[in-house]
């Protein structure tokens, strides 16, 4: 009797490393480059940027930051995200399927973005060469697609077109499709209707949404400890913009009673730990206190909601919720043979270079004793390594 | 002075201008005086407005990086999207002490407030934080610059009417007063020639009145043999019944 050859659950620890083993040795090797708790700890005691780029010329931006003559902070957020860029490429092109499409669906989101500014500005009439320098770069898909997107007319059957030839190659296409579906049975209108009259950030966030639930249905299918990991790390990301996008609705025109079922429901993604039951109770909320009730009944919401209701000064809402997303990316680094690392580690680069630009600004700006609102990335004295040592 | 011909009429014509130089003179001195006090008025305001500038612009520059943080880069989306204003200045004009001073005013053009969902992931409290400060920001600009384009103007008003006043007190007065007295000092001498003139005439009338009497005094006394000469014809009085 012949034993079966083992089954290829790409999640699997036992077929892991034959293929994804160099991509996520390779990650690994990178975690070693995020600036430690030393580095981080004499950025802020600089007081000019000169000291600041005399400190990272020991760390791992040294290479980086060589060409710029003076130090600015949108200067150093280029370079940190060009470095990640060139980072992320190289561990793309070192891994095979379904790992390659893995990390295809986390350039998804910066695609989106890039997209939906390439198309606002053309209804605003910029120039093309303009909007593509702004775009972000771990986002970028072809030139041409990119350049033939202002060449089409501005008119209803130009819309359409465009949609067509253009938007159906990318791989952001289909959760286009799908907006536009959606949003065709409420407004009843052609594309460039849609386009023109709801905002760029709800169709961002209706596009976000599809991204989510099309991720979390391809990581599932992936099965063994990506699912786990993963699905777990996207429930938490929708729960964040539904929460997010629930609480800055308000004194919008989104709250009004009759836009909520319509528009904001449509917004809340199809999963994560709010979903169904959560989310049904969001739609009616109209106010901070009805949310804050609805959350009680989530207790990993409630805390962080408490953090928002104590007190505005200190800390926000966002800075919670970054610290939540920070402490679980870390906890992916913890276990093996999984494809979470990746995504976790784009993830905490973005944090590092959030907190970067942060603490320049706050040099430049000479407010040092906001200095300090940033969460470190793998820092031991995050504090729930320290409750843990205890 | 000495086109001036020294009569009484011209001492009337010009005590005519010396009134009107003076009343004038009061009038300039009051405006120069309300220009004045609007003037510390506003150094005062315009100093105040900076000092509280500089701690709003930091704080608004600052409640910008906050919301970059926690909402990423979300200039883009603003600049790409459509810009119509929300908020237009109007120029006005303001009446002080008789001087125009341009004054601005803010406008809302009620145009819709494009962008309020700009925040919707992530921190949409923080853009909403950022669009308060900024408008706060906006409004001590419009008022800076009102102030500051008011300052200069009545810096200029003032310097024109304090060289009018000085000038009147200093030039023009002067030169009334000393025709004035040109006049009224050629008048009296005119009088004390006439006055001379006429007490030498009288001298001379009495002198000639004097020798006239010794005359006849002296032929009196040549007539004691003429006893006609004695009885005048005029010694009696004339009877008259």
């Amino acid at each position: 009797m012949v034993t079966p050859p083992p089954k290829n659950t790409p999640g699997g620890m036992a077929t892991f490393n034959i293929l994804h083993g160099f991509p996520e040795a390779l990650v690994r090797g990178m975690r070693n480059s995020f600036l430690q708790d030393s580095d981080y700890h004499h950025m802020t005691q600089c007081e000019t940027l000169e000291d600041v780029k005399l400190n990272m010329s020991e760390s791992d931006y040294a290479e980086a930051l060589a060409d710029d003559t003076s130090l600015s902070p949108s200067g150093l957020q280029k370079a940190a995200i060009d470095k990640l860029v060139t980072e992320f490429k190289y561990l793309r092109t070192q891994t095979v399927e379904p790992l390659s499409t893995f990390l295809d669906f986390i350039t998804y989101e910066y695609m989106i973005e890039n997209v939906m500014l390439l198309l606002k500005g053309t209804l605003s009439g910029r120039d093309i060469n303009e909007l593509i320098a702004q775009c972000h770069p771990l986002g970028m898909f072809k030139e041409s697609t990119m350049r033939s997107i202002p060449t089409f007319e501005n008119s209803a059957k130009g819309y359409s077109d465009l949609y067509q030839t253009v938007l159906v190659d990318t791989p952001v296409g289909q959760y286009f499709a799908m907006f536009l579906e959606e949003s065709a049975d409420r407004v009843g209108g052609e594309v460039r209707n849609v386009l023109e009259e709801v905002e760029i950030e709800i169709i961002k966030s209706s596009l976000i949404k599809f991204w989510i639930e099309d991720f979390y249905g391809f990581v599932q299918k992936l099965g063994g400890d990506t699912a786990d990991i993963m699905g777990e790390i996207l429930s938490v990301r929708a729960d964040t913009n539904a929460i997010n996008i629930t609480l800055n609705s308000f004194g919008t025109p989104l709250n009004e009673p009759a836009m909520r079922a319509s528009d904001r429901k449509g917004l809340y993604p199809a999963v994560g730990h709010l979903y169904p039951a959560g989310t049904a109770m969001l739609v009616d909320v109209s106010d901070e206190d009805e949310l804050g009730r609805v959350l009680e009944l989530f207790p990993q919401y409630s805390n962080i909601w408490n953090i928002h209701s104590a007190g505005g000064g200190e800390k926000s809402i966002d800075d919670a919720f970054y610290e939540r997303d920070v402490q679980m990316l870390e906890l992916a680094f913890e276990s093996q043979m999984h494809y979470a690392v990746f995504y976790a580690y784009v993830k905490l680069k973005e944090q590092e270079i959030r907190n970067l630009v942060w603490i320049t600004e706050c040099i430049l700006q000479a407010q040092k004793d906001e200095i300090n609102k940033f969460v470190p990335v793998f820092s031991h004295h995050a504090p729930w390594r320290m409750t843990k040592r205890r | 002075m000495s086109e001036v011909p020294p009569t009484r009429m011209n001492q009337q014509i010009f005590k005519g201008k010396k009134k009107a130089a003076e009343s004038g003179h009061r009038l300039l001195k009051k405006k120069a005086d309300a220009l004045k006090v609007k003037f510390r008025d506003y150094a005062k305001a315009i100093a105040e407005t900076k000092s509280s500038m500089a701690g709003d612009a930091a704080s608004a520059f600052f409640s910008m990086t906050q919301a970059e943080y926690a909402a990423g880069n979300f200039k883009q989306k603003v600049a790409e999207g459509s810009l119509t204003a929300r908020v237009r200045v109007g120029a006005g004009v303001d009446n002080v002490a008789g001087v125009k001073l341009p004054v601005f005013t803010k406008y809302e053009t009620g145009a819709a407030t494009d962008n309020t969902s700009l925040g919707l992931a992530g921190g949409g409290k923080k853009i909403g934080a950022v669009r308060e400060k900024f408008s706060v920001l906006l409004d001590m600009l419009l008022r800076l610059a009102s102030l500051q384009t008011s300052f200069v103007t009545l810096d200029e008003a003032m310097k024109v009417t304090n060289r009018r006043v000085n000038a009147l007190e200093n030039v023009t007065i002067p030169k009334i007063e000393d025709v004035l007295s040109y006049i009224s000092r050629e008048l009296d001498e005119l009088e004390r020639e006439d006055f001379t003139r006429l007490k030498l005439v009288q001298g001379k009338k009495e002198a000639e009145v004097a020798k006239q009497t010794k005359e006849k005094e002296n032929q009196k006394k040549h007539n004691d043999s003429d006893i006609t000469a004695a009885f005048d014809a005029d010694d009696d009085a004339d009877v008259v019944f």
